[in-house]
């Protein structure tokens, strides 16, 4: 009798334990298949390397069915969805993404424990909750920042010429303005040039829309009506087409995505490139800038703010998911703080702010300074200057009718006014037909 | 009785065809036909339930876009093909008169068909970046020009740059198919018309071409099929841009089927596409029958 009362107890105990994706114990999940889709990639990668940690301890299995990158497994999704196909437990989310899959995804409030949510930074929990529903727990965040080539910036030769043609020293830059000053400047093309930018898809549209924010414009207003076509929003496509006109990024930059900038930055051959973090590492060891990467907050547009377009790589788990507590148990595992300092060690930001600390204080020990420095500023504007896009549904298709305009008048087919005027009315039918 | 099942036997032989198509082909094209009368939205299933008749078709005729993605790829297809079926022809000329290692040539010809379409976008689109491709770094290197050429944004360059890829991975397609019509060629009436004092030219345009003419209209006929649905190479490499360059229609339809999950108005834009598909092989199958009929074989 005692004995029962005892294993009684102790079953209440575990029960909660796992519902709530507590640390699993050895042998919890034996025999057990978590069929699961990730994002793969480069920079995604090391963090899987650790799931058979996971499968050892557990005694389950991962069926990893897609390793996709962002974009393509939205599709995949999307096409699991469309089919009732859902009969996988973890996938991997973004909280861009994450508005436009209606309630496919679980609240995780009750699945993980509350105690766990609270390690993780406010803001990045608050962007991965939708309609009251956290339907998604944070990986790590993407804010952007600007790398710098130190070389060019101490270059004598360089800051004498800059401050005679400027009337202000050369420096790692404050503001927009001095971003693209600084790149007319540098620029000794077609060998050389100043900056670059993503010249495509939603990479553009999300570049618009936090230059936009920094120039004191906004993408809607409070009844969800297109206002990008203000000032602000003519002031923040002009400093794409100035830069594009001037030469003073590379002449294709209009078909450039995150492969192309990351790697043209590593070539040596840009002296100022935003990019996130997870290109840190690879940025200061590439032969050609190893050691010779600085880096700085994003610069301030003409409101005085910080551009600062974010947002998080995440899990989620389906709501038609077999085994919640496996899945709720994983998804913890592969955000806990040992795997995030795994992500850090990459450069990448992670979310939980326990792991920014011990992470610097981790690479400053080292003699790392380039990471410290790296974990600091990410750190840092991730808590002070992330904001992410709208996160409703309509947003990808929103940026469908946005991103081809602005190629537009950066190519001089439209005039700036002309284009967000379209771009305006095109996205106002899309929010329209939405029933906004 | 016996009559009856005697007139049944050849539907009971062919219900197994008849089904499999049915299944594999009919059913689904009716299903997406339907959906394209529908708002179907890929993340809101129950949308599927709403018929609203030819509203998606309607809104198509007034979407220039689309329209302009429609005659950008008749472009694609009709310079694709042409240059294909040229080089594709030379090659196989050329093949035909080698004597010796003619078989190890006709493998390595083969050897761009094996690659897949995403691999060749990937590997053109970095052999034509303007920055760091090694396109723009050799012109640079032997010192043909000092500026660099921005071949996937320009506006001709970019087709251009897409062509071009699509060329290189599907020549060989004509190559082999026009080297099949060489082989199969009868030597008499090239030999009666070199007898009867014909030059080379004269022997190629009078005897050699019509005979392998049948040959080129297959390939045609295949190789628009697969032009008309190009996707993979142009998304990788342009994606359709900038500012919608090098749109095509499948680059548009599934970025307005996926991105934007409205598979139903993507569907209604598939079907007045497939008009495409269907006016080109019906073109070239009209074309085959007229040069079989030249040559004197069966329609």
């Amino acid at each position: 009798m005692k004995s029962s009362k005892l294993r009684l107890l102790l079953a209440s105990a575990i029960v909660p334990l796992a519902l709530t994706g507590a640390p699993a114990i050895a042998g919890d999940f034996d025999g057990v298949e978590l069929r699961v889709k990730l994002i793969g990639g480069d920079q995604y990668e090391p963090l899987y390397a650790e799931i058979e940690k996971w499968e050892a301890e557990t005694g389950a299995t991962v069926n990893i069915l897609s390793r996709k990158n962002h974009f393509e497994l939205d599709r995949e999704i999307k096409q699991d969805i469309a089919a009732g196909t859902l009969d996988w437990c973890v996938g991997s989310n973004h909280t861009s993404f994450a508005p436009q899959y209606g309630s496919i995804y679980r609240d995780l409030n009750g699945v993980i424990d509350a105690s766990v949510i609270a390690e993780f930074d406010a803001l990045a929990i608050e962007n991965s909750t939708v309609h009251d529903r956290l339907v998604q727990l944070p990986r790590h965040s993407d804010v952007s920042n600007m790398y710098y080539l130190k070389s060019v910036f101490e270059d004598q030769g360089n800051k004498d010429g800059f401050k005679a043609k400027y009337g202000y020293d050369l420096a790692p830059p404050e503001t927009w303005d001095q971003v693209k000053d600084q790149a007319i400047f540098l620029t000794k093309g077609p060998d050389f040039f100043g900056t670059q930018y993503v010249g495509k898809d939603e990479a553009i549209t999300g570049r618009f829309y936090e230059l936009l924010v920094a120039n004191g414009g906004a993408l809607f207003d409070d009844d969800w009506n297109p206002t990008f076509n203000s000032a602000a929003g003519v002031e923040a496509v002009s400093w794409f087409k100035d830069l594009y006109d001037a030469g003073a990024v590379p002449k294709g930059v209009l078909s450039y995505l995150w492969g192309e900038t990351g790697n043209g930055f590593a070539s040596g051959t840009i002296a100022l490139n935003l990019d996130w973090g997870g290109w840190a590492s690879y940025f200061n060891s590439a032969d050609a800038t190893a050691g010779n990467v600085g880096l700085i907050r994003a610069p301030k547009g003409s409101a005085g703010i910080r551009t600062g377009w974010s947002g998080s790589h995440t899990f989620s788990i389906t709501e038609s998911c077999d085994n919640v507590p496996a899945a709720a148990s994983f998804v913890t595992f592969l955000t806990d703080y040992d795997r995030q300092m795994v992500e850090a060690s990459k450069g990448l930001l992670p979310t939980r702010t326990q792991v920014w600390v011990d992470a610097t204080a981790h690479f400053k020990a080292d003699g790392n300074a380039f990471l410290a420095n790296v974990m600091e500023v990410y750190s840092q504007s991730m808590a002070e200057d992330a904001f992410t896009p709208p996160l409703i549904p309509e947003w990808i298709e929103v940026s469908n009718e946005i991103w081809p305009r602005l190629q537009s008048a950066i190519l001089g087919e439209m005039t700036i006014q002309a284009a967000l005027d379209e771009a305006a009315e095109a996205a106002a039918e899309v929010m329209e037909d939405a029933g906004y | 009785m016996r009559w009856r099942a005697e007139k049944n036997t050849p539907w009971l032989l062919l219900s197994p065809a008849i089904l499999t198509i049915l299944f594999v082909v009919a059913i689904p094209l009716l299903f997406s036909f339907y959906t394209s009368l529908t708002p179907y939205k890929l993340t809101r299933p129950e949308t599927i339930n709403n018929f609203i008749g030819l509203r998606n078709y309607e809104r198509l005729f007034d979407d220039a876009k689309f329209w302009w993605a429609f005659g950008r790829t008749i472009l694609f297809l009709a310079i694709a093909l042409n240059v294909e079926f040229i080089l594709g022809l030379g090659i196989a000329l050329l093949i035909n008169k080698i004597t010796w290692g003619q078989r190890t040539l006709r493998t390595i010809m083969m050897f761009p068909m094996m690659f897949s379409p995403i691999l060749v976008g990937f590997q053109f689109k970095f052999i034509f970046n303007d920055h760091i491709g090694i396109l723009n770094n050799a012109l640079q290197g032997l010192g043909i020009m000092d500026d660099s050429i921005a071949w996937l944004v320009d506006k001709p360059l970019g087709m251009f740059s897409i062509i071009f890829a699509e060329v290189w991975m599907s020549t060989s397609v004509f190559a082999i198919l026009l080297l099949a019509g060489l082989f199969a060629m009868p030597r008499d009436p090239l030999e009666a018309a070199k007898v009867d004092g014909c030059n080379p030219w004269q022997v190629f345009r009078h005897i050699t071409l019509p005979f392998i003419m049948p040959f080129a209209f297959i390939a045609m006929t295949i190789r628009s099929l697969d032009v008309a649905r190009a996707y993979d190479i142009v998304d990788v490499m342009t994606g359709g841009g900038p500012a919608g360059r090098t749109e095509v229609l499948w680059t548009l339809i599934a970025r307005v089927g996926y991105d934007n999950a409205k598979m139903g108005q993507a569907n209604a834009m598939a079907y007045v596409s497939t008009l495409l598909s269907i006016l080109f092989t019906y073109y070239f199958f009209t074309k085959l029958v007229a040069a079989r009929r030249y040559m004197g074989g069966a329609e």
